[in-house]
């Protein structure tokens, strides 16, 4: 791991008073290395820079309320950074279009595609399978490591089906983040998408938002849906910060 | 470093080519790289150096006999300055014969003559190729009886000048090696390129549990011969023939060289439980295609990446979970039909980010900038108009919301693929309308005057 390295390096020229040359990487490790940016400047700031890196965070929202813009975005910082990032879709919806256009380096980004299934008139039996090979491969995605974000992509699930996980499956997903079974999930930012909150880890925070669309053009040529007016909701184990306008 | 040669002879000699690696070649690779054997009878190595290792030339010669006997074979060892003393005294001496550097004409001195026929035993190409360029003449070496020579000592006494107005460069080269000096140097010859194990079970097996002990077995041997050779597995082809005297055969190709034999089994494993054979296993080949190693430089400073073999074992672990066709990397399709979506492998690149250095600036996106969640299915939906208009929208699935339309903007016309024969071909009316609760890409198909919900903004 670079900061295990750098703290070596750190005491060795530290025993031999050079250690004002790493002056400027102590403020990288310490400052923007440990956290991963959501890539929203306006949520970077309350959030302390960005998303906890070995924490689990939850993005919460009904239908477009931004959500998944949220989660892009946040994987966007992560692939222009030279980082590597995952996507497991639990019932395949990501849209590679947006995700380009959002800016991401699409060839550092790893996506797991769940069944083809429409989430909304599926059978029961099928999203819960669904639902469970994409816990799996989100605690694989966390034991291999090396990945600057992992999002699960819960989102159009039924709160019903999310809850009939077994409680354990969050606490475990949360040990491997903490590098309780090893330093593998330390220096990723594991993110939950969901129409509810799911669970988050004792350092994570949840992000609630609502969104309404913003219309621009008056005449029927040119009306069109220009952006989404997101506000989001911190909700963290320590504060619970009041809604911010994060969009126009 | 005093330069050393060992020469080891089988007692009883196998002339034919093995199918396998000469088994003399693996005893002399656990001393050296650099080895030159001649079939399966006799194998010459460079022991140079490997006093610091070992100790002096008899402890060496004692630890190849050693070897030998465990493996169950029966040897003689010489070991000698040069190549071509080392080769003479294994073939003409029992046991274990030691030549110091620079006593080689003493060592061989009292050596029959007819030991020089040694340097004659076997094909001419073979002894080339380990340096021993002549066969010696037999002719020569009736002359030089007839002159009263019994031993290569009575032949290295004589001038070589003489020698050489006597009986020509044949009688010089003799001279040479009975005074103990080489014609040329050992040329070792390369590792074999083919990495391939092989075993063949007692028994059958039905499940991968025991297969991944016999794997493990072949695994462990391909790693220490790719670590050797410095070459990693870019293509790893495991065959499989059954009990139904069939063969299942897989190739799976890795993103970077590897040899970790604990990743290359686990590969193996998990493409087999993806595609597990039909039927008992008798007998597991590994082919192994190869490339020059990977050179990894760490950085103090640099992002922390998953290694190649970690991102080939979490890729192979994630297919089994969800299918080979489901993982790998986004790709833009070259086409205006806004559903396409492919996947390209999962490779990981070095970390520097395309263009350059990265400001925080530059990694930020537009707050509200639209996306869309893509339904793979689309959502047949009932779509009252209103001056043309989409007015209200009732989805056929019951978890989406559906209502009166609030605003809505389009349509934006779409068609293509109508050259092909197959179903592709799409011509539509796409809307954007948002309703209480959700924004929806609407679709309207203009042959079927259905209307869909392709996707979510979101």
């Amino acid at each position: 791991m670079p900061s295990l390295a750098i703290e070596r390096l750190e005491s060795a020229l530290q025993a031999r008073h050079f250690d004002h040359t790493l002056a400027s990487h102590r403020r990288f490790v310490e400052g923007v290395a440990r956290v991963a940016p959501t890539g929203w400047a306006s949520l970077d700031a309350p959030l302390g820079g960005g998303w906890a890196r070995g924490e689990l965070s939850e993005i919460v929202g009904a239908r477009s309320s931004g959500r998944t813009g949220l989660a892009l975005a946040t994987l966007a910082a992560a692939t222009r950074r030279g980082e590597v990032a995952a996507y497991v879709d639990a019932v395949d919806r990501l849209d590679p279009v947006s995700a380009a256009a959002a800016g991401m380096d699409l060839s550092r980004l790893l996506w797991i595609r769940g069944p083809a299934l429409t989430a909304e008139q599926a059978r029961p039996a099928a999203i819960d399978d669904a639902v469970s090979k994409a816990v799996r491969a989100f605690d694989l995605v966390l034991r291999a490591g090396g990945f600057a974000v992992a999002v699960l992509d819960l989102a159009d699930i039924s709160p019903r089906v999310i809850r009939a996980l077994p409680p354990a499956t969050w606490m475990r997903l949360a040990r491997v983040m903490d590098g309780a079974t090893g330093t593998a999930g330390r220096d990723t930012a594991g993110l939950i998408l969901g129409d509810a909150p799911v669970s988050r880890s004792a350092g994570g925070v949840s992000v609630r938002l609502t969104a309404t669309g913003v219309w621009a053009g008056q005449s029927p040529q040119q009306h069109r849906l220009a952006r989404l007016a997101i506000r989001a909701e911190i909700v963290s184990a320590r504060h619970i910060q009041g809604a911010l306008r994060v969009g126009a | 470093m005093t330069s050393l040669v060992a020469c080891v002879v089988r007692e009883s000699p196998n002339l034919r080519l093995p199918l396998n690696l000469p088994s003399l070649s693996n005893l002399a690779r656990l001393f050296s790289p650099r080895i030159a054997p001649w079939l399966d009878a006799a194998v010459v190595f460079d022991a140079s150096g490997l006093d610091r290792a070992i100790g002096p030339p008899d402890r060496i010669a004692s630890e190849v006999c050693r070897i030998a006997a465990e493996q169950g074979m029966a040897v003689r060892v010489a070991i000698a300055g040069r190549l071509t003393t080392a080769w003479t005294l294994a073939h003409a001496r029992r046991g274990v014969s030691i030549a110091r550097p620079g006593e080689e004409a003493a060592t061989l001195a009292s050596l029959p003559l007819d030991s020089l026929r040694s340097l004659g035993a076997g094909p001419l190409d073979s002894l080339r190729s380990l340096g021993l360029r002549f066969a010696p003449d037999l002719e020569c070496l009736e002359i030089l009886r007839r002159w009263g020579l019994t031993t290569l000592g009575d032949l290295a006494r004589l001038p070589r000048g003489e020698v050489h107005a006597r009986l020509g460069p044949d009688g010089v080269r003799l001279h040479q090696v009975a005074s103990g000096e080489d014609e040329c140097p050992l040329a070792p010859v390369d590792e074999p390129t083919r990495f391939h194990e092989r075993s063949e079970l007692e028994w059958p097996i039905d499940s991968l549990e025991p297969l991944a002990f016999v794997l493990s077995r072949l695994c462990d041997a391909l790693e220490g011969r790719l670590a050797r050779a410095d070459r990693g597995a870019v293509a790893i082809t495991t065959r499989l023939r059954l009990v139904t005297k069939t063969a299942h055969e897989r190739t799976l190709h890795v993103p970077a060289p590897m040899r970790d034999a604990r990743v290359i089994r686990t590969l193996i494993l998990l493409d087999l439980e993806s595609h597990p054979p039909g039927a008992g296993i008798d007998v597991v080949e590994i082919d192994l295609d190869v490339a020059p190693g990977r050179i990894v430089s760490g950085a103090l400073f640099d992002l922390t990446l998953p290694s190649p073999e970690d991102v080939a074992t979490l890729v192979a672990r994630l297919s089994a979970l969800v299918g080979e066709a489901r993982v790998g990397a986004p790709v833009l399709v070259d086409t205006f039909d806004t559903r396409a979506r492919a996947l390209a492998p999962f490779v990981v690149r070095d970390a520097r980010p395309a263009s350059g250095s990265v400001r925080d600036s530059d990694s930020r996106t537009d707050p509200g900038r639209l996306s869309v969640r893509r339904l793979p299915l689309p959502v047949a939906a009932r779509v009252t108009l209103e001056h043309g208009r989409p007015a209200r929208v009732q989805p056929s699935a019951r978890g989406l919301v559906g209502g009166p339309v609030t605003q809505c903007a389009g349509p934006w016309r779409s068609s293509g693929a109508w050259w092909t024969l197959d179903r592709r071909a799409w011509d539509r009316d796409e809307w954007d309308v948002e309703l209480p609760g959700a924004v929806y890409r609407l679709a309207h198909d203009r042959a079927s005057g259905s209307w869909s919900i392709d996707a979510v903004v979101d």
